[in-house]
């Protein structure tokens, strides 16, 4: 089966790599006491706040891009559509949780930051569930 | 829809992985689709049909409902 738009299997651990790698970067620029949630609008471009910023959220989102749409293994058709159910739940619940914030929470900025990461979250986490399941009923099979 | 691929393995004497490994998709699709939890594209059900030798009808049968 054909998989375009889609990276190599190996992107899946380059991503991994990026999000764990960004736990630690993020750390550091809140002990030094960066605004690391709106350099912009301090700061500037390419000031320290801004490239935290860069280095914090992009590692993150680009992390959990790669881990998201990296191949599985066997990529089949089965596969495919798994992907899509995921990514159908990934926007209804990002569309629920943003509907919900915008209603109820005054903070713009932060909205965002949950905007970026909750549909590709939730797709992994959901993507990844589905194919457990289906390795734990072939599992059972034998 | 209902299938009796399991059968026709066990005829042809063939494991879900290898029949996996012949039509290329994963082990666990075939096995989906044998505990009818998945309903595989034309493409790949007419594959397995070739492998087994047999008419599409005489794998995959309708069911009430469907």
């Amino acid at each position: 089966m054909k998989s375009r738009f889609l990276f190599p299997y190996w992107c899946r651990y380059l991503g991994w790599g990026l999000v764990i790698a960004h736990v630690p970067v993020t750390m550091i620029a809140r002990n030094q006491g960066l605004n690391v949630d709106s350099p912009l609008v301090n700061n500037g471009l390419f000031t320290g706040g801004h490239l935290f910023f860069i280095s914090t959220a992009l590692l993150m989102s680009l992390g959990l891009f790669l881990v998201a749409f990296a191949k599985e293994k066997i990529e089949d058709e089965q596969i495919w559509q798994i992907r899509l159910d995921s990514l159908r739940w990934a926007i209804y619940i990002n569309y629920i949780v943003l509907i919900t914030s915008l209603v109820f929470i005054n903070d713009t900025g932060h909205i965002l930051e949950l905007n970026l990461c909750v549909p590709l979250l939730f797709f992994i986490i959901r993507f990844r569930w589905v194919i457990f399941r289906l390795n734990r009923s072939l599992s059972r099979e034998g | 829809m209902k299938n009796n691929i399991r059968v026709e393995r066990a005829i042809k004497n063939i494991t879900q992985g290898e029949l996996a490994e012949i039509v290329g998709v994963s082990r666990q699709t075939i096995n989906s689709i044998e505990s009818n939890k998945y309903v595989p594209s034309t493409v790949l059900a007419l594959k397995m049909a070739r492998v087994f030798g047999k008419p599409l009808e005489e794998i995959f049968t309708l069911e009430e409902g469907d």
